[in-house]
């Protein structure tokens, strides 16, 4: 079902302080895709989930789940969230102490009176989905951390709602159990006809997971896209900065190059994506990401988008190095493959690939 | 002239016209008794079997009695038909237009100063002694005039209710001076400064007096003689120092009575030597009924005097003065 | 959402009435210029109230008062709780049961034998220790400062117990483990970790005992008084017992003092647990929190312990056995012996009256804790979980009748109950009970509720369970051990309650504290202690019903 929000507004009062959690929010979340919001702590994306499921009350504004409208000031609108169908999986998990994992599980069925042959059979049907058969009559606090997790997921999709909701679920996981489930967690939802939102601050968990991703800053939505349109070709310097390490350089614009253009930098003339189209004479900033740079060990002289600069610090993270290097007054972050021979003080040649690092308006 | 006339008139007819009919009160059924006096159940008991008539036992402390009769009274939901109480409570209701005049045939042979009033009967002294362990103190010991308990030998060894709050205690400490017990005001203040001396233990009022003198812990007690009967087994007797001093206890029938026919048939019970004796008998109460005393050794003999009604505001500047004297630093 | 935002007002309707209503009438009598409550505005009894010289004086030993018994009562309180619920101490169940005993001990008999114990003249436990060590004077003298703090904190170490004890033993054990695996010290893990956690608990039970304490009337009345030590209670009771027209009006001027104190507590409290998301312990991981096995310490801390509720609790409570059996009270000699009899016990089950108020004080007991109890989830959950402005005046406003002392706020609730027809019925006791000891019951359920994380019900209403069926289903479930907490102290309280009853008690709805009065200002200790400790067997008897009842509900 597809979620479409209409100038939604937040306001909370802290302390006498008026804070802006949603400050107009259009957003459309288009049906039976993992949609992600993406964006730092305090940026209003937890508020917006929360709005969408009922468990808390805009100040304006319209949301609807598909047909029906959930929630409208203008209209007088409340649907209470047990009215509006929707599955969630919590941070906390939120799994009931006091109940066994069938009793979880079987919660949501209860509720719509379903009979207990029934919610038997079905309960049955959803811990198997998420590898959890046989925990039945396990108390619940007698669980691990990915578990409770996964029946957490089993409760949220149990009455087959048309849309689920995820507020940070993985963020209580240890790193590498979360990376196992973040990819399950991808297949679970692939397989079933349902329109996922996802709320998280984590970038790599986004792009891993989503279908598309809606970053948000400060109440706002300040770009949607799918990851690689946001990771490759995002027009907004806090959203590149956001989504991934990237070196943001100023400069103008020179000449248009087809898709591409030269823009002219502190560091020299680079040429870079215009996905945007900016025209020439006006300022910009290229954004090229430390994946993109390549090390060369000498410089062939006039080489495009060739420089040359000087090797400032350089960390040895594993599977690579991390260097700063410095271009005339620019620091520029970069990763170098361990095989190169480098050494912190030392000159070494960069390389910006043209056809991944882009413009976008200052 | 003529208005007097008729309130003297009034003052003898309107008595006769209301006493009580016996058969007027069974159909009442009942009789509201508010009382601070206590462990009178067994003439209740006694009313209600002689009369058909059910005596209900309401009991009040004193220090709530005020403010609870007259909190009913004005809501008009007092289901008092009679009203006890020390006779300073009693004439404030009075004067409040609470009480209702009715003369019992049964106040007849009582003291003419008992029942000057035509609404008030007073019917006892609340009477105060120096009450002490029989088992513990020596008989030569035993104090034979007030004066005695400023004598060192009690330093720590008495209880009394604190001076300079409980109003019954500052009357009566009030109440030795105005009756002559002490030959002048300077000797009376030395008793006052002896007894001080003596740091006497301080409780609320008479009830907790009583419990130290029988366990032990203090020697004797300003307190009352009616222990000795409520505690028949504990070995307490009460010190023969002459003339015992009291508040006198009175009592009245409500003005808006909702059973009057119940209360004055009550009244004239309460007031009859039936009734005193068992108050004297079961309780140890000192009674105004003619000829009847407390089964107490001696206090047939002994003089016992109602203390003068002091008002609130004496008695407050008095507990200030006794303050100065009893918790002298 | 929008329902949460009317319970709130709703809440503060009924709360506000309830106990309002006696405050301000004791308010309009403070300025009035008769005894009643409405005669002419004057701010004559506050002048004359406030400019006693004494009353510095006595502010202070209140001040020390209420600060020791509060310190007595919440470290005992959490020694004995964590000792109960961390430990794998062996008779948990007799030591729980143990520190919520001193609860359904009327107070003043509670008092007296302290006094008995303790008193410098003949005191049983003074004369045993002299003896032992050879001594010319009483070691201890319980009519001192430290007496009062004594007995007044073990009076309301039940109070702390039960507000401290649900919260330790919900608490997050990873909390701790955590702590343990950074590489802290067990004490350390305690000082900085553990007691910090249950702040909210410690400061919960703290000013419970502080409130509780500077309107309680029998520790200063019978301890307090003797040794010439008056607080703001027995100050007021000296202005009321000085003349025959009592002047409640200046006693409730001066009482005014503890009621803003009080509401300055509150507000602090709230101050100081304002960020209530810190302190939420039961998620669902390692909810069960796990013994720690004290090894070699066990036999020696059971001695400690053992000793420890032998003298402060178990003794006492045999010195009103022993005086139970005596027609008088006397010091333990071969006398008292063949003196010793169950004529009093007799003598109390024969007496109507008693049974009456047995039955009286038990339905009271058992209904209104229910029915209060009830009120009080609503109410916490407004002030935990709603925590708008409005809440806070709402937990403000269960402490008004609470905090007043209770000599004064029983006639406040008669001149409140005089102007509706419950007066003078046993619906008006309900009523006022409810109302004066509403923080017993909130207190712990507020804390339970504080434990509660909010995504526990949100999911269930996303789940599809309305408001109400998660209040049934998930809510209260998890709510148990302080619904259990609240209704025993509610429940315990209800039965001994006086400051009340002694007002609004008419014949036919006498209770046993009325009755336990009377036979004490009749001076009948024997039966005093009789009835007394039928009292203590009826509360013990709900109180372990009430106790497994919880253990059978909370499966987890």
């Amino acid at each position: 079902m597809e979620i479409r929000i209409r100038g939604l507004t937040r306001d909370y009062f802290s302390e006498g302080k008026r804070i802006r959690a949603l400050d107009n929010v259009d957003l459309t979340i288009p049906a039976n895709r993992i949609f992600t919001l993406l964006g730092p702590s305090g940026c209003g994306k937890t508020t917006l989930l929360r709005c969408i499921v009922g468990l808390e009350t805009p100040d304006a504004g319209e949301i609807a789940i598909g047909d029906e409208i959930v929630w409208s000031t203008e209209k007088g609108i409340f649907v209470p969230p047990e009215k509006r169908g929707l599955g969630m999986v919590f941070q906390t998990y939120a799994i009931w102490p006091h109940m066994t994992v069938f009793e979880n599980v079987a919660f949501p069925l209860k509720c719509r009176n379903m009979p207990m042959e029934e919610i038997r059979i079905r309960v049955a049907r959803f811990l198997e989905f998420v590898q959890l058969d046989g925990f039945e009559n396990r108390p619940a606090t007698k669980l691990s951390g990915g578990q409770q997790q996964r029946v957490a997921l089993a409760r949220a999709l149990v009455a087959e709602p048309k849309v689920i909701l995820f507020d940070e679920p993985l963020s209580n996981l240890d790193a590498k159990l979360r990376e196992e489930t973040r990819k399950e967690l991808r297949r679970f939802l692939a397989g079933l006809n349902i329109t996922a939102v996802y709320v998280t601050h984590d970038r790599v968990e986004a792009l891993a997971l989503s279908d598309l991703i809606a970053i948000m800053r400060a109440g706002r939505i300040v770009e949607v896209g799918d990851p690689k349109q946001i990771y490759f070709r995002s027009g907004d310097r806090f959203v590149a900065d956001f989504i991934g390490r990237a070196n943001l350089i100023k400069g103008k614009v020179a000449a248009l190059e087809g898709s591409h253009a030269v823009i002219e930098t502190d560091v020299g003339a680079i040429v870079g994506l215009n996905p945007r189209g900016i025209e020439p004479g006006t300022e910009a900033m290229l954004c090229v990401r430390p994946e993109f740079i390549r090390t060369e060990a000498t410089g062939v002289a006039g080489g495009r988008n060739l420089f040359r600069g000087k090797i400032e610090t350089l960390l040895f993270i594993g599977e690579a190095y991390e260097g700063e290097i410095r271009i005339g007054d620019t620091l520029v972050t970069t990763t170098i493959s361990p095989t190169v021979d480098v050494v912190e003080g030392g000159d070494i040649f960069l390389s910006f690939d043209t056809d991944h690092c882009f413009l976008l308006p200052a | 002239m003529k208005k007097l006339a008729l309130l003297l008139l009034s003052v003898v007819l309107v008595p006769c016209a209301l006493a009580s009919d016996p058969t007027l009160a069974k159909k009442e059924g009942k009789a509201n008794f508010y009382a601070n006096i206590t462990a009178v159940e067994p003439i209740m008991d006694a009313f209600s079997a002689a009369n058909g008539v059910k005596g209900v036992y309401v009991r009040i402390s004193t220090t709530k009695y005020l403010a609870t009769v007259m909190t009913e009274f004005e809501a008009g939901k007092l289901e008092a038909d009679l009203l006890q109480g020390p006779l300073p409570i009693l004439q404030a209701l009075k004067e409040k237009g609470v009480l209702a005049a009715y003369r019992s045939p049964s106040a007849a042979g009582y003291p003419s100063w008992a029942r000057q009033d035509d609404t008030i009967v007073q019917f006892g002294i609340e009477y105060v002694a120096l009450i002490y362990n029989k088992n513990l103190v020596k008989s030569g010991d035993v104090p034979t005039a007030y004066k005695d308990l400023a004598n060192p030998k009690w330093r720590d060894k008495i209880v009394m209710p604190d001076p300079s709050s409980h109003a019954t205690t500052i009357s009566w400490l009030v109440g030795l001076k105005e009756a002559g017990i002490f030959a002048n005001d300077k000797e009376w203040r030395d008793f006052l400064k002896g007894l001080a001396a003596n740091k006497p233990m301080f409780v609320n009022s008479f009830s907790p007096t009583p419990a130290p003198v029988e366990s032990g812990e203090k020697l004797i007690a300003i307190s009352m003689p009616k222990y000795i009967i409520t505690h028949p087994q504990a070995p307490l007797d009460w010190a023969r120092t002459g003339v015992l001093l009291g508040t006198p206890r009175g009592v009245a029938i409500a003005a808006k009575a909702p059973h009057p026919n119940a209360a004055r048939l009550f009244m004239d019970y309460w007031l009859s030597r039936d009734a005193m004796k068992l108050l004297a008998d079961k309780v140890g109460e000192y009674v105004l009924a003619p000829g009847v005393f407390p089964p107490i050794d001696g206090i047939d003999k002994v003089k016992v005097v109602p203390i003068r009604e002091l008002s609130d505001k004496e008695i407050g500047s008095w507990g200030k003065e006794f303050h100065k004297i009893f918790f002298a630093r | 959402m929008a329902r949460k935002s009317a319970l709130t007002p709703a809440l503060i309707v009924i709360v506000g009435f309830l106990t309002i209503s006696p405050v301000v009438m004791l308010v309009a009598g403070s300025f009035s210029e008769g005894f009643g409550a409405f005669h002419g505005f004057t701010t004559a009894k506050y002048v004359e109230a406030y400019t006693d010289p004494e009353l510095s004086a006595i502010l202070l030993d209140t001040s020390i008062f209420t600060l020791g018994s509060a310190a007595v009562a919440t470290l005992l309180a959490l020694f004995l709780a964590y000792v109960n619920t961390r430990t794998d101490i062996p008779f948990k169940f007799f030591f729980g049961i143990i520190s919520i005993i001193p609860m359904m001990i009327p107070h003043i008999l509670f008092s007296v034998s302290w006094v008995l114990l303790l008193n410098p003249s003949n005191g049983i436990l003074n004369r045993y220790l002299m003896g032992l060590f050879g001594l010319k004077e009483a070691l201890f003298n319980i009519y001192s400062l430290p007496g009062m703090i004594l007995v007044e904190g073990l009076l309301d170490l039940p109070i702390a117990y039960l507000i401290i004890a649900p919260a330790m033993s919900a608490f997050d054990v990873s909390l701790e483990e955590s702590s343990r695996a950074c590489g802290a010290s067990a004490m350390r893990t305690l000082t900085r970790v553990t007691l910090p956690v249950l702040r909210p608990a410690i400061l919960a039970s703290a000013i419970l005992v502080i409130v509780k304490s500077l309107a309680s009337f029998a520790v200063p009345s019978v301890i307090g008084t003797p040794g010439r030590i008056y607080v703001l209670a027995t100050h007021i009771y000296r202005i009321i017992a000085t003349g025959f027209s009592p002047d409640y009006g200046k006693a409730a001027a001066v009482g005014m003092s503890a009621l803003v104190a009080s509401i300055l507590l509150v507000y602090l409290y709230r101050y100081l647990t304002s960020e209530s998301d810190r302190y939420v312990t039961i998620s669902s991981r390692g909810f069960k929190p796990a013994l720690i096995d004290l090894k070699g310490a066990k036999y020696p801390l059971l001695g400690v312990i053992g000793l420890l509720s032998f003298v402060l609790i178990v003794l006492p409570v045999l010195v009103l056995l022993y005086t139970s059996m005596l027609p008088y009270i006397m010091v333990p000699d071969a006398k008292a012996l063949s003196l010793m009899s169950w004529k009093n016990w007799g003598e109390v089950l024969r007496d109507p009256i008693s049974l009456l108020a047995l039955k009286n004080s038990l339905m009271l007991g058992l209904v209104g804790a229910t029915l209060g109890v009830i009120l009080s989830i609503f109410v916490s959950y407004a002030i935990v979980k709603v925590r708008t402005a409005a809440s806070g005046i709402l937990e403000s406003l269960s402490f008004l009748s609470f905090s007043f002392p209770g000599i004064v706020i029983g006639v406040g609730f008669m001149w409140f109950f005089v102007r509706t027809p419950l007066y003078a019925t046993i619906w008006a006791l309900l009523i006022g009970y409810i109302a004066a000891y509403l923080p017993y019951g909130i207190r712990p359920l507020s804390s339970a509720f504080v434990q509660i994380h909010s995504h526990l019900e949100e999911s269930s209403r996303v789940c599809g369970a309305g408001p109400f069926t998660t209040l049934r289903r998930i809510v209260i479930p998890l709510l148990i051990p302080g619904i259990v907490s609240g209704w025993i102290l509610m429940a315990s309280m209800f039965l001994r309650e006086l400051t009340l009853s002694v007002v609004l008690s008419r014949p036919g709805t006498e209770v046993l504290a009325v009755q336990i009065l009377r036979f004490a200002e009749d001076g009948l200790w024997g039966r005093l202690s009789a009835l007394g400790i039928i009292m203590i067997f009826i509360s013990s008897a709900l109180v372990a019903a009430a106790s497994l009842l919880g253990k059978a509900l909370t499966k987890w």
